[in-house]
């Protein structure tokens, strides 16, 4: 099933999970990129403090074309959470 | 010298689960924002609400003993409330004591604030209010707060420095208004190894054209859940007296976090 983001782009929910790893891993230079699955936490694993998560809304917007709310972020524990949050804002294609 | 006995006194409550997953969106998804992003409000028990770390820091209470005297308690405790009311920015109502029969009246300090954040990548901003008062009220200080942090950008800022070392960080700098302008600085670090935690807050005030300090640190060991063996530190001047004050002590420490 395929989905579209605010600019009329396709997305499969594959295609969205190795975006938002692309971009977690960016954020986590240290780790290795197939350390990084939808299962790894945010804050336990990776570090981030509560506010580190905000650094992923402006490459989603950049890359995904999706806003995600700053309190939703805020609440997101692993990268999987990310994929769902944007998946789920995407309109039906 | 008196011999002094630390009996750690204390509950509580395992850490509730994170459990924040969003539910997945339905099909075929709506354009409008899924049930899952209605407003979701959190409450968390920590040490204090003044930074990150003061929150991951356990709340901590200590009892001591000295021969002859009564039994003293030493607490230092802080609930924060946080929720969203707007899609881009959300809220948090705070309250803290800083108090136990250890503590003379006028050393303790009882605090409560609004806060409002906004994401401006790569900024975090903060706008508040803040009420602090000593153990008599007699001094009272309310002030209006303006606070920004950077997001990240330099090892260590935000996010572990590497995998092999677990040490974080992050400053804040403000401006207060209340008795006057008062710019201040926040600086938070904490190392994580294992079922050991340590970290260490230090604030600065420029406070009628001098500069006052006040250090705060703690070495904590998961126990159970949201409960710690906690040796908790302080030196410094400390709002809203900022007179010359210190402590060391060891005491059995908790942490909440409750969505609601």
């Amino acid at each position: 099933m395929r989905r579209k983001d605010d600019l009329g782009h396709r997305w499969t929910e594959g295609g969205v999970e190795r975006a938002v790893i692309r971009i977690v891993r960016r954020l986590s230079p240290g780790w290795a990129r197939r350390r990084i699955t939808r299962r790894t936490r945010l804050h336990t694993e990776l570090g981030w403090d509560e506010w580190y998560v905000l650094r992923v809304a402006r490459p989603v917007r950049a890359a995904l074309h999706e806003t995600l709310d700053d309190r939703l972020l805020l609440n997101a524990k692993t990268v999987g959470e990310i994929v769902v949050m944007v998946w789920a804002r995407m309109a039906a294609a | 010298m008196k011999a002094r006995a630390v009996a750690a006194a204390l509950l509580l409550a395992a850490l509730a689960a994170p459990a924040h997953g969003q539910a997945p969106a339905p099909a075929p998804p709506a354009p409008s924002p899924p049930a899952a992003e209605a407003a979701r409000w959190e409450l968390r028990v920590g040490h204090s609400y003044s930074s990150p770390r003061a929150l991951t820091q356990p709340a901590t209470a200590v009892l001591e003993q000295e021969k002859g005297e009564p039994l003293y308690s030493v607490l230092d405790a802080g609930a924060l409330l946080r929720g969203s009311l707007a899609p881009r920015g959300w809220v948090e109502l705070g309250l803290r004591a800083h108090a136990g029969s250890a503590r003379p009246p006028r050393r303790r300090v009882y605090g409560a604030m609004a806060r409002a954040y906004g994401e401006l990548d790569p900024l975090l901003v903060a706008v508040g209010g803040e009420y602090l008062a000593d153990g008599n009220f007699d001094v009272r200080q309310p002030a209006a707060t303006l606070e920004i942090t950077a997001l990240g950008g330099a090892p260590g800022l935000g996010t572990w420095v590497s995998p092999g070392l677990r040490l974080r960080w992050r400053p804040w700098l403000g401006l207060s208004w209340g008795s006057g302008l008062r710019p201040y600085g926040r600086l938070a670090a904490e190392l994580a190894s294992g079922r050991v935690e340590a970290g260490l807050e230090a604030t600065g005030w420029l406070v009628q054209g001098s500069a006052v300090a006040f250090l705060q640190g703690d070495v904590s060991v998961r126990l159970v859940g949201g409960l710690f063996l906690t040796a908790s530190g302080e030196a410094g001047r400390a709002a809203p007296r900022f007179e010359p004050d210190g402590r060391l002590g060891v005491g059995l420490g908790f942490r909440l976090n409750v969505p609601l």
